[in-house]
């Protein structure tokens, strides 16, 4: 009996499509907690229905190992925990969502240091100072260091348990910089040096790769920019900063970049400069800590073994900060869970313990003190070295709405369609008028 | 037995164009390399994500792009399964597409019935309407279905999005079931009733028979254009209820591994629809071609 | 049939529609009345929604953008559908596969369409485009920076898209054409591109109507594709309406929801201004068979 040849095709293609599906779906979900996740133990007490936990914490080789231990230990019985993968834009957009409201669809946060003031002033996640009292002991908390905490307290109380810290770190291939008779750059202007010198040799173009992506982090590049004048975006007593010098020098001395970075350097976020130097088309990188461990495995590229890390440049010569951003992550409770917030916070004691730390190093710098020596991994040195010179990080619940409305200018002042005195002066008014206005 | 004399509409014009006879004139070989070359073109962002998807991780996105010289791997698709809920958002996917269908033509069914029977000024207004409630901007409809399906607690449920997608994709389904309705002559139904026949047993028993056609047509497009659906899933769906087409959105800001199970996931989804498209393509050309050209 | 038998049976769909969509809308309108976020009442602050939508440049340069691309996308599908389903029609046993071929673009979600198109254009990911380009001409194309790069690009996705419809649509069109007409045409001395204009693209005209309706319908209501194309649209000025309704009502949680749901209101007098004429000629038709 003739088929036509369109139902030939299709069952053809069916055909693929099951076969696609039969062979790679066996063991469809069986390693959702992550395969080299360490299992704690996650005592708490049962509760009587099931229950399903819902996790919110995006997906990076940081945050993964605490997110995945806490998955795989704490499921038991008839509790499950589902953390859904998702980017960071992601996590920040259903942060929002889940917070504005009765009920949300989340029960464990994932939050950090910047967010921290603008959450807890609103009252939207839990103070969780007397858990800390009451499990101190069991999960051994007293040995979280101290000053995350304070990342992650408002106004004296901790509204978030620190898991990690990251700061900006410079990759850069060993390789190359050999090869130009470089080393790594301690400022802006030899950063700009040693684009030059490899622009010479003819194989790499755009030497620098940052993450300067236009919805998203360079505002956070900015801020570290000002960071390393010892300024910062609002000031201790909360005013805006924007037109103030450093935030001039900080703006010029960004621009004076642009000409060794890829031209859309403004749609790149942490994931595509990774990918910068996976593909051998950067030079060199700054990025956030816990992105470095994904250059060193084989698996992403063939370059692995030829990358190297240095604590991140000043921006000028005598700047008494680095280039860097000091960012605690940790886990927070929403307010509006309906689930057991004493249940919750075990869960979350737990992925921060001793085991569950000491497996996220290298890609993790734990926040449980004692856990990263010089030799943890490639990047510990200036990791280490990175902390002690950058800038303090204030928190405000009016930043991150300022962050958020200057953010718009600032890409303009960047991509030269506004000079930098006029960007100044509208991010300093409109940072004055979300202020005041909300 | 009355529906055995009167051949079933088949969508006449889109019958006409895939068993068309050879045409008297000479073939034109020039516009048949074109239209292949055209076709390969249509296709090669297809093809671009599957060669993406079957490379190791290390060359998957190199620049300048690898061609030769990797071993192709499934290890993308075993990572997607293994590590994400995956299986999970496909059957969602896939329950409320099915859900969405069954329900749309149930209703939908004698609704384009009687305006196909109903002549007149009140039809021609309702199917007005219908063209009008199908250009709405889907937010004007979404956000509001947002917030009604929180206080109803019914936010992130397969029923909420299947709901929602029936309403969405009603007036379609009425304008092209009633152009399949259309077709039939009236006497038929006369034919039917004076046998005996009330009209909803007419309905069933010969009506439904005799579309046969026109309803698949209609159940194919419903399908895919819930397959399809992003906007709606975006806004009603979170964790319990999400669909691979949203899964797909939260990865694009992922790291190189994730990048690729996102690349994986779209093409799990997309082979069975394409799939359905070579199946089933002699039903959607009927309902493209026939479900509008006339009325 | 009688009046009653038709309610009965038109009664759960309308039931559904009016529930599911005239109720949704009514709280749209009544939302863009109102200064309102989710989970609060909203206060009530008359026309200033509108106001402020209408003064807007962000609104203004969406609106510019939206209708550009439904011009430009309209125009090619006519002509690119046009012209495939000439050739096709002249096709014997490689139709279905042809056919088949082209559907894929149309049956694909949009968004994993999109998301599979921009790797093409995408250098960092190793973008076939980007390498051809660059193997060609030694240039680099910024598509996702540059204005009208990008616009080339969300042009070429929703015409990709949109063009197995349009193609489709005509090839049926195509076999209501008389052969006799055509013979006709040419005894009278007609050569191929009059016969083209004068004759064969008359008869068709409901057809390319009808075309030209669901693509402005769909394409004024550009949204899902540039999620993955256009990631910076408003920066760049490639924002589309809908995006914009996105941006503002819903994404940053829901801060203006009363300002999103007056532009959604906007929008619908605007696709209905563009659909008028086709609106209109359904209209006749109605009063004339009635």
């Amino acid at each position: 009996m003739r088929f036509p040849r369109p139902l030939k095709t299709g069952v053809a293609v069916l055909a693929v499509a099951a076969s696609l599906a039969g062979v790679t779906a066996c063991g469809a979900g069986s390693k959702t907690g992550g395969e080299s996740a360490a299992t704690v133990a996650c005592d708490y007490p049962m509760p009587a229905e099931s229950t399903t936990v819902n996790v919110l914490a995006y997906n990076s080789s940081a945050i993964d190992p605490f997110t995945n231990t806490m998955v795989k230990s704490c499921s038991r019985d008839k509790v499950t925990l589902k953390h859904d993968p998702i980017d960071f834009a992601g996590q920040v957009t259903k942060t929002t969502a889940t917070l504005a409201g009765a009920t949300g669809s989340y029960d464990v946060l994932e939050t950090y240091g910047f967010v921290v003031p603008g959450l807890a002033e609103h009252g939207d996640i839990e103070p969780l100072d007397d858990y800390v009292a009451k499990y101190a002991d069991k999960y051994k908390l007293n040995a979280l260091s101290k000053e995350m905490r304070e990342s992650m307290s408002y106004k004296g109380k901790l509204y978030g348990l620190p898991m990690q810290a990251q700061m900006y770190v410079m990759a850069y291939r060993k390789d190359v910089f050999d090869a130009a008779g470089i080393k790594p750059p301690t400022t802006f202007a030899e950063m700009i040096d040693a684009a030059k010198k490899i622009q010479a040799q003819g194989n790499i173009k755009y030497p620098i790769a940052l993450p300067w992506n236009a919805t998203a982090d360079i505002t956070t590049n900015f801020q570290a920019a000002m960071n390393s004048y010892g300024k910062d975006f609002l000031d201790s007593s909360g005013k805006p900063q924007f037109a103030s010098a450093e935030a001039g020098k900080a703006l010029e001395q960004m621009k004076s970049l642009l000409p060794y970075m890829d031209p859309q350097v403004t749609t790149f976020d942490q994931p595509k400069v990774q990918q910068q130097m996976f593909n051998g088309t950067a030079a060199m990188a700054i990025m956030f800590s816990g992105r470095m461990n994904d250059l060193t495995l084989p698996s992403n590229t063939k370059l692995a073994s030829n990358f190297a890390f240095a604590a991140p440049p000043a921006v000028e010569s005598g700047a008494p900060y680095l280039y860097s951003r000091l960012s605690v992550d940790g886990w927070s409770i929403p307010k509006n869970t309906k689930l057991d917030k004493d249940m919750l916070f075990q869960m979350m004691a737990s992925s921060v313990g001793e085991d569950a730390s000491k497996a996220s190093v290298p890609a993790a710098y734990p926040a449980r003190e004692g856990m990263v020596s010089e030799d943890s991994s490639k990047y510990a040195a200036a990791a280490n070295g990175t902390i002690g010179k950058t800038m303090p990080a204030a928190g405000d619940p009016k930043a991150a709405p300022v962050t958020n409305a200057i953010r718009p200018i600032l890409v303009q002042v960047i991509t030269g369609q506004l000079d930098v005195q006029a960007g100044m002066q509208q991010m300093q008014s409109i940072a004055e008028k979300t202020i005041s206005g909300s | 037995m009355i529906a055995d004399t009167i051949k079933a509409p088949s969508g006449k014009a889109g019958v006409k164009i895939l068993t068309a006879p050879r045409p008297r004139k000479k073939k034109n070989p020039t516009a048949a390399i074109l239209l292949i070359i055209t076709a390969v073109v249509m296709l090669t962002p297809f093809i671009w994500t599957a060669l993406s998807v079957t490379k190791p991780t290390d060359v998957a996105f190199a620049n300048p792009p690898v061609l030769t010289g990797y071993a192709p791997t499934l290890e993308a698709f075993q990572n997607l399964w293994e590590t994400t809920y995956f299986a999970q958002y496909l059957v969602n996917t896939v329950v409320v597409a099915v859900i969405s269908t069954v329900v749309a033509l149930v209703i939908g069914l004698p609704a384009a019935y009687a305006l196909s029977r109903f002549p007149g000024y009140v039809s021609a207004i309702l199917l007005l309407l219908a063209l009008v409630f199908r250009s709405l901007p889907r937010f004007a409809v979404v956000l509001p279905m947002y917030e009604i399906s929180k206080s109803l607690g019914i936010y992130d449920t397969t029923f909420a999005l299947s709901a929602a997608l029936v309403a969405i994709n009603q007036p379609f389904t009425i304008w092209l079931l009633r152009n399949f309705f259309a077709d039939i002559p009236k006497e038929l139904d006369e034919a039917a009733m004076i046998d005996g026949c009330t009209r909803i047993g007419m309905l069933w028993r010969v009506m439904i028979p005799l579309m046969r056609p026109g309803i698949l047509t209609a159940g194919i497009f419903v399908f895919l254009f819930a397959f399809q659906e992003y906007l709606t899933a975006l806004i009603l769906t979170d964790t319990s209820s999400k669909t691979v087409p949203v899964f797909i959105t939260t990865q694009l800001g992922q790291t190189l591994p994730m990048l690729q199970q996102a690349g994986a996931a779209a093409m799990l989804l997309t082979l069975p629809v394409i799939a359905i498209s070579f199946i089933a393509q002699k039903y959607l050309v009927a309902g493209l071609s026939d479900g509008s050209v006339k009325g | 049939m009688r009046g009653r038998e038709f309610s009965v049976l038109m009664g759960p769909s309308l039931l559904v529609m009016f529930g599911l969509l005239v109720v949704p809308l009514v709280r749209t309108i009544q939302w863009s009345f109102e200064n309102v976020q989710y989970g609060s009442p909203g206060d009530f602050v008359g026309l200033s929604n509108y106001a402020h939508a209408l003064t807007d440049p962000r609104f203004g340069r969406a609106l510019m953008f939206t209708l550009l691309l439904t011009v430009i996308v309209t125009a090619a599908i006519l002509v690119l559908g046009y012209l495939i389903a000439i050739g096709m029609n002249g096709l014997g046993k490689l139709r279905p596969v042809i056919l088949g071929a082209m559907l894929v673009a149309y049956v694909l979600p949009t968004i994993v369409g999109a998301v599979s198109f921009s790797w093409l254009f995408d250098q960092n990911f190793g973008g076939a485009v980007n390498w051809v380009i660059h193997a060609i001409t030694g240039q680099d194309v910024l598509w996702f920076t540059e204005t009208w790069a990008n616009r080339a690009m969300i042009i070429a996705h929703t015409v990709w898209h949109m063009l197995p419809f349009s193609m489709l649509m005509i090839l049926a069109g195509l076999q209501g054409v008389p052969n006799e007409l055509r013979e006709a045409a040419k005894i009278d001395g007609a050569n191929t591109p009059k016969t083209h204009l004068y004759i064969i693209i008359p008869t068709i005209r409901g057809v390319l109507g009808f075309v030209c309706l669901i693509t402005i319908m769909d394409v004024l209501r550009t949204f899902d594709n540039l999620i993955a194309l256009s990631p910076q649209a408003d920066a760049i000025g490639n924002e589309s309406i809908m995006l914009y309704v996105f941006d503002s009502a819903f994404r940053d949680g829901a801060q203006q929801l009363g300002l999103g749901s007056a532009i959604n209101v906007l929008s619908i007098f605007l696709i209905i201004i563009c659909l008028f004429p086709f609106i209109r000629g359904l209209l006749k038709e109605a009063k004339a068979k009635a």
